[in-house]
Parts: C-alpha cells; sequence; structure tokens
C-alpha cells in the first residue's frame, strides 16, 4: 500500500468538558482540493488548525508523507496559509509581504525577486507591487495573502474561509482565481468554509463536518446525490423532509406510509428499517413534478403560493398532514396557469428520494 | 500616531472661524504663552540685558557636564523603560480582558501612590543595608553591598519605575490594534518566534514605542524628586540645577535660561519623532 500524501489519524480535540473535534481519520492525496464544509462549531476550523500548528490536538495524529507534524512548530512545517481576515503584514508593501516566507528562509536575493515577480503575476497583481495593503481592496489583499501563501512553494495550501469577508461578486471572481491556481501548481489545498456553492463549485472532495465528526466524505455529487445521512441531504442543498411510517423494505426497494396516510413504495432504502419504525423521507424540491408519469409516486397538496425564479418556479405547497414543502420545477416546465394556488396532485419519482431515521 | 489623529481633527476646525475659541485662546495666553514668553524675557534681561545667560550656560564645563549627564539619565531611563513595559504591555495585550483590567488599575494604582512615597520606599530597598544589598549578601551571591543608590543605577531604577506606566499605556493601545493573527501568518511563513517579533511586531509597535518613548524622555528631562533623593552630587541633572540657581543662589535670569533650554530641546524632539515615525509609517519603510 502506498503511503497516502496527508493523513489525519483519529484526530481529537477537546476544550474542557466541549469536544470540537472527535476521532477525524482522512487520507488526502497529493494535489486534490478538499473542501471542509461545516455549520460553525462543527470542527473544520479546528482541525485546520491542528493542521497548521496553531492548536494542539488532545489525541491523534497528523501525517505528512507518512511523518508525524505534531512535533514539529508552526514556523517549521511549511505549510502555506490563507486566512479568513486578510493577515497581510500592513507595513510591508505587496512585494515585501510576497517576498517575506523567502526572506525569513535566507533565501538569496536574486531568487527572491524572480519569485516575488512569478507570485504577483499568478495573481494578478504585478503593477501593485510598491502599494501598501491598506491601498487594496479586499479583493485584492487575499490575492496578496495567496501569492504569499505560496511564494515557498509549500506542498500544502490551507484555506480558513479565506471569501467570508468579501461581496458575493469578489467571491466568485476568486473562486474562479483558486481554482486557476490549484489547476496551475498542482499543490494540494484544505479548504474550510461554510459556504455550500463554494464547496461544489471548488472541491476534488468535500468532507461535510457535523458535530466534530466527518458526516460524509466525497465528491459534491455524492453527497448531493447519495447522501448518507439526513444531517448531509439537509445540509447539502434545498431539501424536504416528510413524516413517514417504515412498513417493509424488500430488493432495495421501501414502502412508507404518509401522515396524510397514503402509502408510497419503490424508496431507495438508506440503511435498515424495522416495521412501523418512524422515519423522514426526503425529497428535492426539483424532483417534484406538476406532470403524472409512469413508476412516479403522487401526493396530494394545497399550493399556497408561486414565485418566479428565472430558471426555475418556486412553489410553495402544503400536504393534507399540513407539512409545507418547496417545490421547485424547471419554469420551461411548468406554465404558470398549472401552477396557480388550490388542490392538486404532485409527483416524483420514488427512486430519487431517500428515507432517513427520524 | 495618537498625535497625528489630532492634526488631522484640528484642521478643519480652524476654518469654522476663531469667535467660540476665544475663551480657549485667552486661556492657552494667559496661562501658557505669557510664562515661557516672560521665562524668556527673564533669561535675556536678568542681570542686565544680554545673551551672557546662555554664554555662561553653554560655555562652562560644569554645566555642560550636567547637559550631559540630564540627556545621559533621559535617555538610559528611556531605554530601560521601553524594555521592561514591551513584554508587560504585550501581555496585557494578549491577555483575557478582565486580568488585562485588574492589571491595569494595579498600575494605575501605583501612578496615584504619592510620589515622594514610593522614592523614599526605593531608598530603603537599595541602600548600602539595604533589602536588595542584605538579601544578596545573605544568600551568597555578593560579599559586599552593591553601590545601588546615590548614583546612575539608583535614578534609573526609581525614574524607570515610575515612567512605566507612561509607557504600558500607549503601547498596550498599539499592540491591542495588531491582529494576533499577523503573527499566526509570520510563523506559518516560516518566520521563528524571534524573527516574527523582529519583522513584525517591532515595526507595527513603534509608533506606541515613539509615542511612550517621547513622553518618558521628555518628562525624565525635567524630572526632579527621584534624581535628588537617588541620585548623587555627581550626577545631578538640570532640573536639580535649576532649583540651585534660583532657590539658593536667587540667580533667576541663569535659571530661566536653563529652563528655556530645555524646552528647546524638547521641542526639538518632539519634532524630530513627529518626522520620524511619520515618515516611516508613510512609506512603509520601517
Amino acid at each position: 500500500m502506498t503511503e497516502p500524501f496527508l493523513s489525519i489519524r483519529k484526530l481529537r480535540k477537546a476544550f474542557g468538558a466541549f469536544t470540537a473535534v472527535r476521532d477525524v481519520t482522512l487520507d488526502i492525496p497529493k494535489g486534490e482540493f478538499l473542501t471542509f464544509l461545516g455549520p460553525s462549531g462543527s470542527g473544520k476550523s479546528t482541525t485546520l488548525y491542528a493542521i497548521a500548528g496553531f492548536q494542539d490536538p488532545t489525541s491523534g495524529d497528523v501525517l505528512l508523507e507518512g511523518k508525524s507534524l505534531l512535533s514539529v512548530p508552526s514556523h517549521k512545517r511549511n505549510i502555506g496559509m490563507v486566512f479568513q481576515r486578510y493577515t497581510l503584514f500592513p507595513h510591508l508593501t505587496v512585494a515585501e509581504n510576497t517576498a517575506f516566507p523567502l526572506r525569513v528562509r535566507g533565501r538569496p536575493e536574486a531568487e527572491i525577486k524572480r519569485k516575488v515577480a512569478d507570485m504577483l503575476s499568478l495573481v494578478r497583481l504585478e503593477s501593485f507591487a510598491q502599494r501598501l495593503p491598506a491601498a487594496l481592496s479586499g479583493g485584492q489583499q487575499q490575492r496578496v495573502a495567496l501569492a504569499r501563501a505560496l511564494a515557498y512553494d509549500p506542498p500544502i495550501l490551507l484555506m480558513d474561509e479565506p471569501l467570508s469577508a468579501l461581496d458575493k461578486k469578489l467571491r466568485e471572481e476568486i473562486q474562479a482565481e483558486i481554482r486557476r491556481i490549484h489547476r496551475e501548481t498542482g499543490v494540494t489545498i484544505l479548504y474550510v468554509t461554510h459556504d455550500q456553492e463554494e464547496a461544489l463549485h471548488l472541491s476534488d472532495r468535500i468532507a461535510l463536518f457535523h458535530n466534530g465528526r466527518i458526516e460524509q466524505i466525497g465528491t459534491g455529487e455524492d453527497l448531493y446525490l447519495r447522501p448518507a445521512t439526513d444531517f448531509v441531504a439537509g445540509f447539502i442543498g434545498n431539501s424536504n423532509f416528510l413524516a413517514a411510517e417504515h412498513l417493509e423494505t424488500a430488493a432495495g426497494a421501501s414502502t412508507i406510509r404518509l401522515a396524510d396516510g397514503s402509502l408510497i413504495s419503490g424508496i431507495r432504502a438508506n440503511g435498515s428499517f424495522q416495521h412501523g419504525q418512524k422515519t423522514r423521507l426526503m425529497i428535492r424540491p426539483e424532483a417534484f413534478g406538476l406532470e403524472r408519469k409512469p413508476k412516479h409516486a403522487e401526493l396530494s397538496v394545497d399550493i399556497v403560493d408561486v414565485a418566479f425564479y428565472g430558471e426555475r418556479r418556486r412553489i410553495v405547497a402544503r400536504t393534507r398532514a399540513g407539512q409545507e414543502i418547496d417545490i421547485r420545477p424547471t419554469s420551461s416546465a411548468v406554465a404558470a396557469s398549472d401552477a396557480s394556488p388550490g388542490k392538486r396532485q404532485v409527483f416524483f419519482d420514488p427512486a430519487t428520494a431517500f428515507l432517513f431515521p427520524a | 500616531m495618537p498625535v497625528q489623529a489630532q492634526q488631522g481633527i484640528a484642521s478643519p476646525r480652524t476654518s469654522a472661524g476663531l469667535g467660540g475659541l476665544a475663551p480657549a485662546l485667552i486661556l492657552i495666553g494667559l496661562f501658557f504663552v505669557v510664562p515661557v514668553l516672560a521665562l524668556l524675557l527673564r533669561s535675556v534681561t536678568d542681570p542686565v540685558a544680554g545673551l551672557q545667560n546662555y554664554a555662561a550656560l553653554l560655555g562652562d564645563g560644569t554645566y555642560a557636564r550636567v547637559f550631559f549627564n540630564t540627556f545621559l539619565v533621559a535617555f538610559v531611563v528611556t531605554i530601560v523603560t521601553v524594555l521592561v513595559a514591551f513584554p508587560v504591555a504585550w501581555m496585557l495585550a494578549i491577555m483575557p480582558p478582565a486580568l488585562a483590567s485588574l492589571l491595569f488599575s494595579i498600575i494605575i494604582l501605583s501612578m496615584w501612590t504619592n510620589l515622594l512615597t514610593r522614592t523614599y520606599a526605593w531608598m530603603v530597598l537599595l541602600q548600602r543595608t539595604g533589602v536588595i544589598n542584605r538579601a544578596l549578601m545573605s544568600v551568597g551571591i555578593i560579599d559586599q553591598p552593591l553601590p545601588l543608590i546615590n548614583n546612575l543605577t539608583g535614578v534609573t531604577i526609581g525614574m524607570v519605575y515610575i515612567m512605566l506606566p507612561f509607557m504600558i499605556l500607549p503601547l498596550v493601545g498599539t499592540l491591542r490594534a495588531i491582529d494576533p493573527m499577523t503573527l499566526r501568518a509570520a510563523a506559518l511563513c516560516g518566520a521563528s518566534p524571534f524573527a516574527a517579533f523582529l519583522r513584525i511586531l517591532l515595526p507595527l509597535s513603534l509608533p506606541g514605542i515613539a509615542a511612550g518613548g517621547l513622553m518618558v524622555f521628555v518628562m525624565s528631562l525635567g524630572y526632579f524628586v527621584t534624581p535628588a533623593l537617588l541620585g548623587g552630587t555627581s550626577n545631578m541633572m538640570l532640573a536639580e540645577m535649576i532649583a540651585q540657581m534660583i532657590q539658593s543662589l536667587l540667580n533667576w535670569g541663569l535659571g530661566s535660561a536653563a529652563a528655556f533650554i530645555l524646552l528647546v530641546v524638547t521641542m526639538a524632539l518632539y519634532a524630530l519623532q513627529l518626522r520620524l515615525v511619520g515618515n516611516s509609517r508613510a512609506t512603509g519603510a520601517a
């Protein structure tokens, strides 16, 4: 078996009685873009800080190419990092900020000059070399932070919510920049964010954190189409959860009874359930249609409100059991007149729905 | 930095008309400008008109030694104060706010304690048979009492103690404004703690060091009580000399001239600091 590039082994971090990270184990191949996604307090930043050396884990290990990093102080770990706030050195110019990691390593002047020029052209800030950070916009400062973090060719780049202080337009611009830089440099990136769109857009794989554990790790598609738990289903994308009673499962297909008494069969079983067990049925808003199709299940609802969102319509409906659900068919598939408020049937493919324990 | 901020606020207000400022201007004129002018006048008219007082002060070796001594003491006190105050200020800047404000009030409390009391306390501690010498001798570190009083050492110890709060307060302000993440960033960039201190923390805290340092230096230049009690006759400072000229010799002219020279030097230093700190911040070449 080949040694994984970066390996996190049973990492645990407790702050007094509160356990922030519980036995996180993870292997990261060289060159991967891996995102730690999760709500605040889920342990994603704590895990990143343990890799950076800002926080000693309570137990567990972090291995880079088979060697433990834990006994290595931060300044000898050779890790690049971009922070949420820009943390540029305010008294140094853009060029000197970028040169800083090389200067403290005592590299020769000619090499520093060449490398700084390379880095500033990588982040497209050549003409800003002599400016002070205070004279730059937030997005430009974050690009300088990127240049500084990459200047000494670190094998790993850590990014801690680097875009959260920027407005939406700048965020998208820097996202594209980060993707390009990842492509061009091939550096292994560990990226922390609470923004699922950012995670889906940027990452090769996403590790979804919840209560200090990795709830699921996989590609964005895995997490969206094959959520392992109801937390994953609820966190990635939009979802409706309907209260349901499990009746039976045969050949991987389950039959359930919804709160309004209707029976639905052909649900993809996601684990094993007892007869009569209380469960939750997850259906994506875009999985609903207003037209009957073969093998589709139906649901009787009261349409409460319809709004036009460009490519999709957003329909708010109430089930017979009084539960509100969110339906988002494409605008071209559903005419405005079809979706007018009132009682009607909506349809979905049971194979795209997931059953989770309540 | 605080100085620059004040200038920034003051300039737009001058255009609002001077009428409303009259009471303040009269106060400043009456109690600050007039006395300084009177001092200047006295120094060039007493006992007769002319610059003989200045000639005497600047030409005489004894007086020159007092000037040299004054600057030496002020310089040494400022350096030692910075060295002692920096770690204290850093600790106050990074510790939990509740604990920091407790320690702050202890420091302020020492400022409110009577100056003479504190200086006499140092006399008790520092003299030949004082607490410090006896303690060091009883544990066998020294055989002979160290000369800790009536010399530069005594003055420095006593004055550093008194000046510390004036250095710590502006320094804490400056250090608190530094984002601690900046230092983490420096560490991940490969800077050892020492390199991060030298290349990041020190340059960023320079405005606070300059502000506190100037205050300490200027206060030390004119200090009277502590040098008089803890210093020796061989290292007399300017304030003591002025007191002697006026009280014992009743030579108002010479005393005024000495005081005026001190004022001019102080103002020159202030201007120099504005220039240096101002420049280093503007170009980022600190």
